[in-house]
């Protein structure tokens, strides 16, 4: 049993805002447009003073790498909020820090190329140690981008999060604990409250547990379709929709209510005895 | 082939990856040039304005075919099909705006410090364009999760059926 951290999070005002939501995006991903594009073009200005003679080119890759840099540094702060959101024991979570480890560094190697530039801005050609560290700059930057694009296209995350209205589970609670008739205790019963969820695992079947209007349903996490995470869906009357492609189920049954699933998923049996959540995980 | 331009090979979407250049560099062009009428930069402004403009044009042809690729594979019935093909539209004016904006600035001297208002307006002209439709680029992803999960749709399936879920009907589509 596992019920000493808050399992659901409140979301601020303030972190909706910071994660994009009256963008219905996530606002690190449309800031990073900026420092991708410029710090790219630098580079490429750098490398370009080096094969033709382009008078004044180093000083427009300095400027080109100051807005890059001041830029990065506006969608890192951005990025950071996002990656505080995802769930502790999500792939993801690991994923994100060698995003931001990569683009860190790479954030340290233009700047370092802007410094090593600044004597001599003026110089027909980009200095070699600079043109290294812009060049450097860059292969960390794409690894950077990439492990960015892992993050929303492989991983889901950010996708449809703008729809739901309560923070989502911090992490995922074991029900080891056992009580009469192969009830599972979860989590007292304080730590989910309306609107929020639970990501229960319990004998390997993971599952949701949603508090709707006071009510307890559990049921599949795992949504039919592309396998969606159902305990960060979105909640309207006993409908879940899923953050990744919208099919919605009904929670009380488990019917597909919208595709494009088309297969239900689970439900189990849940309920509040002594302040605590109990489920029974008998299966599909 | 398909896959090649859908990015099979890089394990997410090509397309996706090389927007953000011209998404980034098109209105920091129109930033540039407003910066440089402001009296910042000197001539630094109006030409790294002029390399933002065509580095976004070369990356932004490259990255048709790719979301081209992207898009066939979307149920036609579906919301995310029309929002691509409005998507595809504006982009095509923005590109045209700017190669337009380019032919333009080619043909000045190398040491223009001040952005004639002709140019001005059609960089605010193709940033609009470019970042309404980039607006419903990022709907098609984040709203109806348009390529999300479409090469890790194996992994998801075998982390689902270890998490005791019936696997059996994952559907295609988006």
């Amino acid at each position: 049993m596992s019920g000493a951290a808050p399992p659901a999070r409140a979301v601020s005002p303030l972190q909706r805002l910071v994660q994009g939501a009256p963008l219905r995006q996530p606002l690190h991903v449309a800031l990073v447009h900026f420092p991708i594009g410029l710090l790219t073009l630098g580079t490429l200005a750098d490398v370009a003073s080096r094969i033709a003679d382009v008078p004044g080119i180093v000083r427009v890759a300095g400027w080109l790498l100051g807005f890059g840099l001041g830029a990065a540094g506006i969608a890192a702060v951005v990025g950071f909020v996002d990656w505080w959101d995802i769930r502790a024991d999500h792939a993801a979570k690991r994923l994100g820090i060698y995003h931001l480890a990569a683009n860190l560094s790479a954030v340290a190697a233009y700047a370092a190329s802007a410094l090593v530039r600044r004597p001599d801005l003026d110089a027909a050609a980009t200095p070699g140690l600079a043109l290294a560290l812009s060049v450097a700059g860059f292969a960390l930057l794409g690894a950077g981008g990439y492990l960015g694009g892992h993050l929303v296209y492989q991983e889901g995350i950010g996708v449809g999060r703008h729809r739901r209205a309560t923070g989502t589970p911090a992490d995922t609670l074991h029900g080891r604990e056992r009580r009469a008739e192969g009830w599972a205790d979860v989590a007292p019963r304080e730590a989910l409250g309306p609107g929020e969820t639970l990501r229960v695992e319990v004998d390997g079947i993971v599952m949701a547990i949603a508090d709707i209007d006071g009510r307890l349903y559990a049921f599949g996490e795992f949504c039919t379709h592309r396998f969606g995470p159902l305990s960060e869906g979105s909640f309207e009357g006993h409908e879940v929709t899923c953050p990744w492609h919208g099919s919605c189920f009904d929670v009380r049954t488990g019917e597909v209510v919208r595709g494009p699933a088309k297969a239900p998923v689970a439900t189990y049996e849940v309920t509040a005895r002594d302040g605590r959540i109990l489920v029974r995980a008998t299966g599909p | 082939m398909k896959a090649f331009l859908q990015g099979a090979w890089l394990g997410h979407p090509l397309h996706v990856a090389l927007v953000h250049v011209p998404a980034g560099l098109w209105p920091a062009a129109l930033a540039f040039d407003l910066l440089a009428n402001a009296g910042v930069g000197g001539s630094s402004l109006p030409r790294a304005a002029t390399f933002a403009i065509a580095l976004g044009l070369v990356v932004a042809l490259a990255a048709v075919a790719p979301g081209f690729a992207d898009w066939v594979d979307i149920d036609h019935r579906k919301p995310a099909s029309r929002l691509g093909l409005a998507h595809l539209s504006l982009n095509t004016l923005a590109l045209l705006v700017f190669a337009a904006e380019l032919r333009m600035r080619l043909g000045w001297p190398a040491d223009v410090r001040r952005v004639p208002a002709e140019a001005v307006w059609l960089s605010v002209l193709g940033t609009i364009l470019v970042a309404v439709a980039a607006k419903i680029g990022s709907r098609m992803v984040f709203d109806y999760g348009t390529s999300v999960a479409r090469l890790s749709k194996d992994r998801w399936r075998r982390i689902a059926a270890e998490g005791g879920t019936r696997v059996d009907g994952g559907g295609d589509g988006a």
